[in-house]
């Protein structure tokens, strides 16, 4: 564990430009605000929850085993990752094997760093939220230590149980199809959030004719969880704690531990059988999951014939390394799932049983989802087209040696996702606008937003990641989580936002003389001039900016 | 062919390369060597128009590579020392990637991708995805690449790390043969024999500074070492710096 201490030790101290501090205040800040904000939000909840006569409490108690299993469903499907990763995966492994270290040591020192890594963001953002439950219920002094061993023993739960998933994964699954692992967790996971979404049916939430169904949930609320699972042990812990009653949250505090050390100790000892042998099936070569298709001996080369030379080599080159890396597949898998759940959450939305005008609320969701749709775009973005030029990993000096100058290669990168996404977007807005029934304005200002809007957030993707490239990353996917990554979403976001207040005003206003048939004054004409042209020019700069800074740290390097 | 006029690279913490002038004439096989962290790698990125110099020159065939990177790069085979790759593409997809970006004609790459596969013993694995390559594979493979597109001048950073007797010979006889066609060849390496027998002048760096440069007889002279191989005349030079 030392190696891991030591590099964590060194990358805390400043650096000569002191980018290192810069980093820290930026993470500390933005952990702070998603902290305070989470704080908030369940305080307030909470504190609205308790005024609710009758289903206050029980509401209350819901939301806290609801939580408790999200972050557990949270930490199992961050630990199987992890747990692949640092166990089978990591670079460093082969120096860890070949050292006089027995299996079940070097198993135990992976499971730490893996269970940390796969945790602390949960862990930390789990305590606000029961942090707020203490205050909000007036608990006693020793409910805040026994919550933090429950969230401990959570974390430890839920790691072990997702160890021990990979280590028996990787025993079944043939050699060289470890990493088809990632692919299975995708699939899976894209089709848990779809079916949870069709089995929740917020919707019907807000349709008062369901009320008699209401009364029957919160009925149904009210049965005490499966007593055989983790999750209800932890959730007991807390909840009795906050009652007070210590005898009764202690012993399933108890029962979480025991349950932990007894799992660990399957989990130890099948390691020790099984650890090495499906490491070493690990280092054969991974083998394609499926053999490229080629459709009468038309391949991508043949596809993209229009692009210039070096663009469709670029363009092939992403396209196959892409594919070909099954890591890659479970977040497109996910993103396919929320596509569907966004454009399935606009055909079930009852506008109809609103008391506003149906034509002035499908107008203003038309107006939102612009922002929303930005904002999905924006989390796209921040995983594939951040990471983009750090991807080029170490073989960044083939690009470097080409005749092809820094500026070619980063406007290639750029509209090899600028196409793509421009396409996914707009069928985005129109599908949801369709969904909708918006006015023929609606639809062309949102499709026109938007078409300024992505080649922006594209250029702060591709500039942004070329000014804080990473080339020496294990998995450079993860570089969306880097401080380069973190400005880019808040960049992005404050972009969106900006683009979406300078429109805001002047829709408004052209909407509503559309409705009641006013002329506009020449200040009202001259001030949407303003705001749509200070829009586009937001949208320009965002673009040339950051790639040509982008574009001057690599030359730089 | 190859001139560096008071080339210098500056990290801030080291000084890195310090006022570096040489010249190397068109068919001439010019070693470069040194002890770890001399400057070696340094320079031969610099000269590869991979890192930017912070002061002096480089012309390449008489182009300067700070005004015209890519024309320089055009006739330049880089090399470097480790051979990082796209791993996911095959032998021959990576091939026909750098056949694109050097805009080399479609059938013409067919020939010469073959030929060179063969040259370099890995047609068999031409279809098989880099990932799966030894690290021999993949520094033949990025030698071959290097030849693809016929450079005029080949900048090549330690060649014979990772390969096999037989491919160390075959590199040395594949870069004798390129250098009675009239290649320049820049060479960094460790392995001294290979520098002694392979290279026409040979020039001693050591933290950054052109120790001396010459045949290996004129190196006996500059270190008083009379006859002796290059390995002593090494050793001397750079314990006397």
């Amino acid at each position: 564990m030392r190696p891991r201490l030591l590099s964590a030790r060194s990358g805390l101290k400043p650096d000569a430009r002191g980018t290192n501090r810069a980093r820290l205040a930026l993470f500390g800040l933005i952990g702070s605000v998603f902290w305070g904000g989470a704080f908030a939000v369940f305080y307030r909840v909470l504190t609205y929850f308790q005024n609710v006569q009758d289903f206050g409490d029980i509401l209350a108690m819901k939301l806290m085993s609801m939580m408790v299993v999200t972050f557990f469903t949270l930490l199992l499907f961050s630990g199987i990752i992890n747990s692949l990763s640092h166990l089978y995966l990591s670079r460093d492994l082969s120096l860890v094997h070949s050292l006089p270290v027995s299996v079940g040591d070097a198993f135990l020192s992976r499971w730490l760093g893996s269970t940390f890594d796969s945790s602390w963001m949960v862990a930390a953002f789990s305590l606000p939220v029961f942090l707020s439950y203490g205050l909000v219920y007036q608990a006693g002094l020793a409910y805040y230590p026994i919550v933090l061993c429950a969230v401990f023993f959570l974390c430890l739960l839920a790691s072990a149980t997702g160890s021990l998933l990979v280590l028996l994964g990787a025993a079944v699954l043939p050699a060289g199809k470890i990493r088809t692992l990632f692919v299975i967790l995708g699939v899976g996971l894209a089709l848990l959030l779809v079916l949870v979404l069709r089995m929740i049916r917020p919707e019907q939430l807000v349709n008062p004719d369901s009320f008699a169904s209401a009364v029957l949930y919160l009925n149904s609320m009210q049965a005490l969880d499966w007593p055989w699972l983790p999750t209800t042990w932890i959730t007991d812990t807390v909840r009795l704690a906050l009652k007070k009653e210590w005898g009764l949250s202690l012993f399933n505090l108890a029962l979480s531990a025991s349950c932990f050390f007894s799992l660990m100790f399957f989990t130890r000892t099948a390691a020790g059988f099984l650890y090495f042998r499906g490491f070493s099936r690990a280092q054969t070569t991974a083998k394609r999951l499926f053999t490229p298709v080629k459709f009468h001996g038309y391949g991508w080369e043949s596809l993209l014939n229009f692009l210039s030379r070096p663009a469709r080599a670029f363009a092939v080159k992403e396209i196959r390394s892409f594919f070909r890396d099954s890591t890659q597949w479970p977040q497109l898998f996910l993103i396919c799932a929320l596509i569907v759940v966004y454009l399935y959450n606009f055909s079930v939305l009852p506008l109809d049983k609103s008391p506003m005008k149906t034509i002035y609320l499908q107008n203003v969701f038309s107006f939102l989802n612009v922002g929303l749709a930005a904002f999905v775009l924006s989390a796209i973005a921040a995983r594939f087209v951040f990471p983009a030029v750090s991807m080029e990993g170490e073989a960044f000096w083939i690009i470097q040696s080409a005749p092809v100058s820094m500026r070619t290669f980063l406007w290639i990168k750029y509209f090899l996702y600028y196409i793509p996404l421009l396409v996914l977007s707009e069928l985005l807005i129109i599908a949801s606008n369709f969904l909708l029934g918006v006015t023929p304005f609606m639809m062309f200002l949102s499709t026109v937003t938007i078409f300024f809007l992505v080649p922006a957030i594209v250029g702060l993707a591709v500039g942004l990641g070329a000014r804080y490239p990473n080339f020496k990353s294990e998995n450079p996917a993860l570089s969306a989580t880097s401080f380069g990554g973190v400005l880019f979403m808040l960049l992005s976001f404050g972009l969106i936002a900006l683009v979406i207040m300078l429109e805001a005003g002047p829709v408004y206003r052209i909407f509503m003389s559309r409705m009641h048939g006013h002329a506009f004054s020449l200040p009202q004409i001259l001030w949407f001039i303003l705001s749509f042209c200070l829009a586009l020019f937001l949208c320009i700069f965002a673009v040339f900016y950051p790639m040509s800074q982008g574009e001057k740290n690599l030359l730089k390097r | 062919m190859i001139k560096l006029i008071d080339l210098t690279k500056d990290f801030k913490t080291t000084l890195a390369v310090n006022r570096l002038s040489l010249d190397v004439a068109a068919g001439e096989i010019y070693g470069f060597i040194g002890p770890n962290g001399a400057g070696k790698t340094t320079t031969i990125r610099m000269m590869g128009g991979i890192i930017e110099p912070t002061g002096g020159k480089i012309l390449i065939g008489g182009i300067d590579v700070s005004r015209d990177p890519v024309g320089a790069k055009k006739i330049i085979g880089f090399v470097p020392d480790r051979p990082f790759l796209y791993e996911k593409l095959t032998g021959m997809e990576f091939m026909k990637f750098i056949a694109d970006l050097y805009r080399l004609d479609l059938r013409a790459f067919s020939r010469r991708s073959l030929e060179l596969l063969e040259q370099f013993a890995l047609l068999p694995w031409k279809d098989e995805i880099i990932e799966a390559y030894s690290h021999g594979m993949k520094q033949r493979l990025i030698i071959a690449a290097a030849l693809l597109h016929d450079p005029r001048v080949m900048i090549i950073d330690e060649p014979m790390v990772g390969l096999d007797p037989e491919a160390v010979r075959m590199v040395r006889d594949i870069l004798k043969g390129l250098a009675s066609q009239n290649v320049t060849i820049f060479v960094s390496t460790h392995t001294l024999s290979l520098a002694e027998d392979l290279c026409d002048r040979i020039g001693v760096i050591h933290k950054g500074t052109l120790l001396a440069q010459g045949t290996v007889a004129e190196l006996n002279l500059a270190a008083k070492t009379g006859e002796a191989r290059l390995e002593e005349v090494f050793l001397t030079l750079v314990r006397e710096a």
